[in-house]
């Protein structure tokens, strides 16, 4: 392979894992907005808020793995609570107050982690054996990259098991579609909705940890993913999963071309791009209603 | 006819304690003032689009950004430029974005309207932090001058005197509020209500919804960008982080919901009380976001008609003879 073309092979895994990650943030946010029609805007929280979770596990207990399984439990959990006790509570008085209560959320989260582990930024080591770079056909690429495409592949076909062969899948992609109907029909929604919640920041979480030693843990690591799976959500159509999921790979790509081709725009292209398919269809690629 | 003299009364003395403030509080409160007074109207014209037409804009930072930069550029590079031009630049800034934006904007509602208005206000943030050349990045444009207050042959007033500026923006601030006020009573205003109360039948009845739509925004645009342009003439110093950057957008919203959105005054309401606990907890605590964030969760949760609501509410309740309006 020539040095050029290993170079635009090499950006198109690049991309992909970040588009990777980025569905995992934005399969969340989905789910949880086609469910309950709550734009969460708090959602990026979690995933920073993971990253911190991961840092402390490892300053304590030395070991990346125990992170990745620890550190998005902790968030899972913060995300039900604010389930249960916040967003609950405001669920009757409609869909702005919910919100703008997730707007408060995101400010809380994110000054309470400046209070807690200020405002540096921490590196966070790759796991051994994972730091690497492997070589293919004449092109060397880091095994690290690799290892969240993988694991981003699992979770994503656990999530399709759950999804779609179980009995709980079923009753979410019920709701998801026509929430009051499956209340009519006996089932405890608000339960289903705590949990989906709880899954979501859980999978927002695992991003999070996984994207720790790429990004190190600060207070703005976020902000990019954040937005970028909001675009997601937006251009995939509200609440379609296999919406969400070429939406974040497109814009995996677009990222990382853009940022090889024409750095200064890049960030603006997402934004572009979602106002343009906004224009034509305001309703997202895949999305059934606003 | 009491009603009429009452509110007579109101107005005089509003008018009184805000002609002899500077000279009572000192300069540092002075300033609080003009701060809260700009993020009013902000507010305010914010509500426009929030309590009046029913649409949340997530990127109200791009028209008060429109207003400040384009002020501020006029002010660096065209010398000599005049004060009320400045200000005029501003709002026709903000009412320029508008007016491009509308076409897309008015086609959608709901969360797609919060989205696109986000995306728009993004863009915007990132292509000033990214073109150096013109907006000075992160640093900003600062230190233009800020021409005096000029009447041929009659006045000339210094506007960096901090104590002038008071005025000149107060005054300024209460004309932009008046107008606003005198435009949601018009009948058109009546007409944006509609919108969002019940768009489709507005629709029914004949009405224009795009048009109408687009003129409340780009209303709302404007005045936006004079608030903008105000702020630059304030702070002498406009940055891509102080005007355009996601915070800006969502102050505008805190203030809004934590004043009451039923209201015109309300989104006036919680700019004062958002200044006010800034003031207080920056005494206490560096931590401002955090008791904003808290203060936000709080109001949702317990007072979701605001402070405006609240005290409506209390008014119903012990003076339950008087309407409530």
């Amino acid at each position: 392979m020539s040095p050029t073309t290993a170079m635009y092979v090499a950006q198109a895994i690049h991309g992909l894992a970040y588009g990777m990650l980025l569905f995992l943030v934005a399969s969340g946010l989905t789910m949880i907005f086609g469910m309950m029609g709550i734009l969460n805007l708090a959602h990026a929280s979690f995933f920073m808020l993971s990253g911190y979770f991961c840092y402390t596990v490892i300053t304590v207990t030395g070991n990346f793995w125990l992170a990745l399984l620890i550190a998005p439990v902790a968030a899972g959990i913060c995300g039900l609570l604010v389930e249960r006790f916040l967003l609950r509570k405001v669920h009757a008085q409609g869909h702005l107050a919910e919100l703008l209560l997730t707007v408060g959320i995101m400010l809380v989260i994110l000054e309470a982690v400046k209070v807690g582990w200020g405002t540096e930024s921490m590196m966070i080591k790759m796991p051994n054996g994972l730091d690497g770079l492997i070589s293919v056909a004449n092109m060397t690429y880091p095994i690290y990259r690799l290892f969240v495409i993988g694991l981003s592949l699992v979770v994503l076909g656990i999530m399709a098991l759950i999804l779609y062969k179980t009995r709980l899948g079923m009753i979410v992609r019920a709701a998801v579609s026509d929430a009051d109907m499956v209340s009519a029909l006996g089932i405890n929604t608000p339960l289903v909705f705590m949990l989906v919640f709880g899954f979501g920041t859980w999978l927002a979480g695992v991003a999070g940890v996984v994207a720790a030693p790429l990004l190190t843990v600060f207070p703005g690591m976020a902000d990019q993913i954040g937005m970028d799976a909001f675009v997601v959500v937006v251009v995939g159509g509200f609440g379609s999963l296999i919406g969400a999921f070429f939406v974040a790979l497109f814009l995996g790509e677009l990222n990382a071309y853009g940022i090889q081709f024409i750095p200064r725009l890049a960030p603006v292209l997402m934004f572009a791009f979602m106002a343009i398919v906004l224009a034509f269809k305001p309703m997202g690629f895949f999305g059934e209603r606003e | 006819m009491r009603n009429n003299l009452s509110r007579w009364i109101y107005w005089v003395v509003g008018l009184v304690i805000l002609a002899i403030y500077p000279q009572v509080v000192g300069i540092y409160y002075t300033n609080v003032f003009v701060g809260f007074a700009i993020f009013g109207l902000y507010a305010v014209t914010l509500n426009l689009l929030l309590g009046y037409m029913g649409v949340l804009s997530f990127g109200h930072a791009m028209f008060f950004g429109a207003g400040a930069y384009s002020t501020a550029l006029a002010l660096t590079h065209i010398q000599g430029f005049p004060l009320l031009p400045a200000l005029l630049v501003g709002g026709l800034a903000g009412a320029m974005l508008a007016l491009i934006l509308c076409p897309l904007l008015v086609r959608v509602s709901g969360t797609a309207f919060a989205m696109l208005t986000l995306a728009f206000g993004q863009l915007i943030f990132v292509i000033a932090l990214k073109y150096r050349e013109v907006t000075g990045g992160e640093d900003g444009v600062g230190g233009y001058p800020i021409p005096s207050f000029n009447i041929p042959g009659v006045v000339s007033i210094d506007m960096t005197d901090q104590i002038n500026f008071y005025y000149f923006a107060v005054t300024v601030i209460i004309v932009c509020l008046w107008l606003l006020w005198f435009y949601t009573k018009t009948p058109f205003g009546s007409l944006v209500v509609g919108v969002r109360d019940n768009a489709m039948r507005i629709d029914y009845l004949g009405f224009k919804l795009p048009q109408t739509k687009a003129v409340n925004l780009i209303v709302s645009g404007c005045f936006a960008g004079i608030a903008g342009a105000i702020y630059a003439l304030f702070q002498n110093l406009v940055s891509t982080l102080g005007v355009l950057d996601i915070g800006t957008s969502f102050a505008p919203i805190l203030m809004a919901y934590i004043g009451g959105l039923g209201s015109f005054f309300g989104p006036i309401v919680g700019s004062a009380i958002l200044h006010l606990l800034e003031d207080v907890t920056f005494r206490i605590t560096e931590q401002i976001e955090l008791v904003n964030g808290l203060v936000f969760i709080l109001v949702v949760l317990f007072a979701p008609m605001g402070i405006v609501g609240l005290l409506r509410q209390a008014k119903a309740k012990w003076f339950h003879k008087e309407k409530v309006s």
